[in-house]
């Protein structure tokens, strides 16, 4: 090609792209954008015709090629397959809106599929173009992570969704009896003598008894006010049949019908109990009273009341019962994972110290100051719903030769204090990080000596030691105490840079398990195959960032949150770049949270294994861009700290 | 502009052309001319307007070409485009020469779309017959005669330019626009017009430069 023919060849390209730069000059982000950004577009942008019907891009179309732009026209994103994974199930895009970011961006088949509703032009941009412009633009690069962000928000509100479709199940009166009440009620046929049948009912501990037929059709019911009405007082003998001191003809509702129609036979009727059957009007379960009210909301102010007023752990038993219902409302109603896991932290601090004030009763430490401190998640305001003790004591004693009588006497309380916990559903430690080991219950001096000896001497335990004390918080007593520990924690940590280097190395030994041919890998738990442990692989990689950031920039706060928030500020990391990192930190919270509720047993210890198959379409995208925030972090430490 | 038009018509003749414009007005003879009973999809279509001075090809000024190729399945590509300007230019007259060369060489015998075929054939004929001796006779695919054909739903007879654009809601952009705008503009008719032939089974390159003769052929002569 002579030069007079490439010059005029481009001079014709500079044309056609000023076209196209008078286009994107008028729709954000790219009247936002700089000039040389705007030009690789307009110079590597084709502009197609997609007559109206047609198909731009789908998921059968492969990895996607191209960022599509709407020049023109209208088309209409719909959601594949038949499970809706986003809040829209169809979605209209017109002139100056782009799609399918998420896609173009992560390299792979798109989960919608987009059809020109109209007769529509699109400028394509080639992925790899589309990524250049990414790294290169900063003003793009932001609009395509809030697109992405914005991806993670609409999934949390999906998982709102399922989580209030199951707390409405739960709490409200429309729920189906199929769902309430006992399920295997006690029964016994009518012709069983008075006496065995009393003898039934003392046995299962159960106030009423249903009396059925070999056909399993309910045909009375007996319970404990009848026993004074009409066995004692009517002198009935011991031996006759039980169908003749029940009540006959017992009220009974199908499956199907709500708690809302048991509430109106009972207050109609003026019974305490209803049948329920199913369509054949064989017995299925009992629905009492109190099994309706059961269904009624718990309100936070009554759990604090019944916290603070309870005089005993049977009290508080219930009371943390009542924490976890009210964490799993408030989940349902849409509060996001940082502030529920403070929130369940708050409630969980004001059991904790109930507990640790009914213990002072029997244990006086007056005139001696001392501190209850929490550590790991508790320390940290992360706690889930499955959180085990990790717990201290600080105290100052000025007379050296009275630290070991003291600190026996400390020893006994905590382990007073530990047992009551375990009582209310925090089980104790199975690293025994207890406040009743006596190595977790030192003086002042000891616990800044034992601070010093981590740092100086960066051993894997002592590195080890440091994720779990260094996130330590006062729950009890003296705050000062820890004030001066987290003193000389900072600056100690800021003057030893090898520590953190340590720390730093530490950190990047476990990777975010994102997969080079398949999304995630989950085989990293030999015993655990298809699952990924969410805690392990993914929030425990933002935490122990967090840490080392905190530390090097002498961040006081122990959440991992505000750790990245203030840190960032320090570090001049830009808030988007941060803000994205925290939205992965969230989505894996919300993860575990969702998990260990929906999925664990109600009463028992949740686990953080999912399985990624059994997460919809749009969970999936975002645990892997969460992951892929998880990498990043990593990156910059792996920077920062010249770790390799 | 003052001795453009010497510069353009009279000044040249084909016996007196430097030397490296003879061979390339000989390698671009015997190049080979493009497949044409491929598919739409194969084919690189240029979309081609001119800027001149009047209407009349005989004693009006070519002003300027702007050209922009349709291809890899109906696309405009920015980076398959030529824009000639004659207005501005100061060059002498083997300069001219050279630049007309490089239109043919950028055209590579690729069928030409435009809009009314014989103003802008016209124009483009005589010039290169007067300056570099050569019978511009390129396939030529002409939307002012196809259009009413394909979308007899809008309208069936002849119309300006700007009242089509209108009738598929092309933005017209502004009063006036410059050739290479216009050039775009056709761009985006011929593609609509692809997607159109292809359900009517038009689906070579030679079957619709086949439709657009004889659209033109029917209006004429019915």
């Amino acid at each position: 090609m002579n030069p007079l023919e490439t010059s005029l060849r481009q001079e014709g390209r500079r044309r056609v792209a000023g076209n196209t730069l008078a286009f994107l000059k008028n729709h954000a982000p790219f009247d936002k954008m700089g000039a040389e950004a705007l030009q690789v577009f307009a110079d590597k942008a084709q502009l197609a015709f997609h007559p109206a019907g047609s198909e731009i891009v789908g998921p059968a179309a492969g990895n996607v090629r191209f960022f599509y732009l709407i020049e023109s026209g209208k088309v209409q994103a719909r959601q594949a397959g038949e499970v809706t994974v986003t809040e829209y199930s169809i979605l209209s895009l017109g002139a100056g809106e782009s799609f399918p970011i998420g896609a173009v961006t992560a390299g792979r088949p798109s989960t919608n599929t987009y059809t020109a509703v109209e007769d529509t032009f699109c400028y394509q941009l080639p992925a790899e173009d589309f990524l250049r412009l990414m790294a290169s633009s900063p003003e793009f690069n932001l609009f395509c992570t809030q697109y992405i962000a914005s991806l993670l928000d609409q999934s949390r509100r999906q998982l709102q969704l399922q989580f209030a479709q199951r707390a409405s199940e739960q709490q409200t009166l429309n729920s189906p009896l199929a769902g309430i009440g006992s399920r295997s009620p006690v029964s016994v046929a009518p012709e069983t003598p008075l006496r065995a049948a009393l003898e039934k009912m003392s046995q299962a501990g159960v106030g009423s008894l249903v009396i059925a037929g070999e056909d399993r059709q309910p045909v009375g019911v007996f319970t404990r006010s009848d026993l004074l009405d009409r066995v004692v007082l009517a002198d009935l003998p011991h031996d006759v049949p039980i169908s003749q001191a029940m009540s006959a003809n017992p009220f009974k509702l199908e499956e199907h019908a709500t708690a809302y129609d048991a509430m109106l036979a009972m207050a109609t009727h003026g019974i305490r109990h209803v049948l329920v059957t199913d369509a054949e009007g064989k017995l299925t379960g009992v629905v009492s009273e109190r099994d309706l009210f059961a269904l009624q909301r718990v309100g936070l102010r009554q759990i604090r009341q019944s916290i603070e007023g309870a005089h005993n752990v049977e009290a508080l038993q219930h009371a943390a019962a009542d924490v976890r219902q009210l964490a799993f409302n408030m989940l349902a109603q849409g509060v996001g994972a940082e502030q529920l896991t403070q929130f369940i932290s708050a409630l969980n601090d004001a059991l904790t110290r109930r507990v640790i004030q009914l213990n002072l009763d029997k244990h006086n430490f007056e005139g001696i100051d001392w501190a209850w401190l929490a550590f790991g998640s508790e320390g940290r305001d992360e706690q889930t719903f499955s959180t085990d003790q990790d717990n201290g004591i600080v105290f100052a004693c000025p007379d050296t030769d009275a630290v070991d009588a003291l600190r026996q006497r400390f020893l006994a309380y905590a382990l007073d204090v530990n047992k009551d916990l375990d009582r209310c559903g925090f089980p104790l430690c199975k690293g025994n990080i207890m406040a009743s080991n006596p190595q977790w219950c030192l003086t002042l001096d000891e616990w800044r000596d034992q601070f010093s000896n981590w740092i100086r001497v960066p051993q894997p335990e002592a590195l080890l030691n440091a994720t779990i004390f260094f996130d330590f918080r006062p729950l009890f007593g003296k705050i000062e105490l820890a004030e001066s520990m987290r003193r000389h924690l900072l600056a100690q940590t800021s003057s030893n840079p090898m520590f953190l280097r340590a720390m730093a190395h530490n950190a990047l030994d476990v990777e975010p398990p994102l997969g080079k041919i398949r999304d995630f890998l989950t085989d990293l738990e030999p015993d655990q195959p298809g699952k990924i442990d969410l805690k392990k692989y993914g929030s425990r990689i933002f935490v122990d960032v967090a840490r080392i950031y905190a530390l090097a920039t002498g961040v006081h706060n122990t959440n991992s949150v505000q750790r990245l928030r203030l840190a960032s500020k320090r570090l001049s990391i830009r808030d988007e770049e941060i803000n994205a990192i925290l939205e992965g930190l969230d989505f894996i919270q919300l993860l575990r949270l969702q998990h260990q509720y929906l999925e664990g047993e109600p009463g028992t210890q949740g686990d953080n294994l999912i399985n990624p198959d059994t997460l919809n379409e749009l969970d999936r995208r975002i645990l892997k861009e969460s992951f892929r925030q998880a990498r990043k972090l990593q990156t910059r430490l792996k920077l920062d700290y010249q770790v390799n | 502009m003052f001795s453009l038009k010497k510069l353009l018509f009279k000044a040249g003749s084909p016996e007196h052309l430097p030397d490296d414009v003879r061979a390339a007005i000989e390698a671009w003879r015997n190049l080979p001319a493009p497949e044409l009973d491929d598919a739409h999809f194969h084919v690189r279509y240029l979309v081609i307007d001119i800027v001149s001075t009047g209407l009349n090809p005989d004693s009006d000024e070519l002003l300027g070409i702007a050209a922009t190729a349709v291809s890899q399945g109906g696309m405009v590509q920015p980076e398959d485009a030529f824009y000639l300007d004659f207005a501005s230019f100061d060059g002498d007259s083997a300069t001219v020469d050279r630049q007309l060369m490089a239109f043919l060489q950028f055209a590579a015998k690729a069928p030409l779309v435009t809009y009314h075929v014989p103003y802008v054939g016209g124009f483009l004929q005589r010039l290169y017959k007067e300056r570099l001796g050569i019978n511009f006779e390129p396939q030529w695919v002409d939307l002012a005669w196809l259009l009413p054909v394909m979308f007899e739903e809008k309208s069936h007879t002849l119309l300006p330019l700007d009242q089509w654009l209108e009738l598929f809601g092309l933005e017209a952009g502004g009063a006036r626009r410059d050739a290479m705008a216009n050039t775009l503009m056709l761009a985006r008719l011929f593609q609509m017009l692809l997607v159109r032939v292809t359900d009517k089974d038009i689906t070579t390159a030679a079957r619709l430069i086949d439709e657009s003769r004889a659209s033109s052929f029917l209006r004429r002569t019915h």
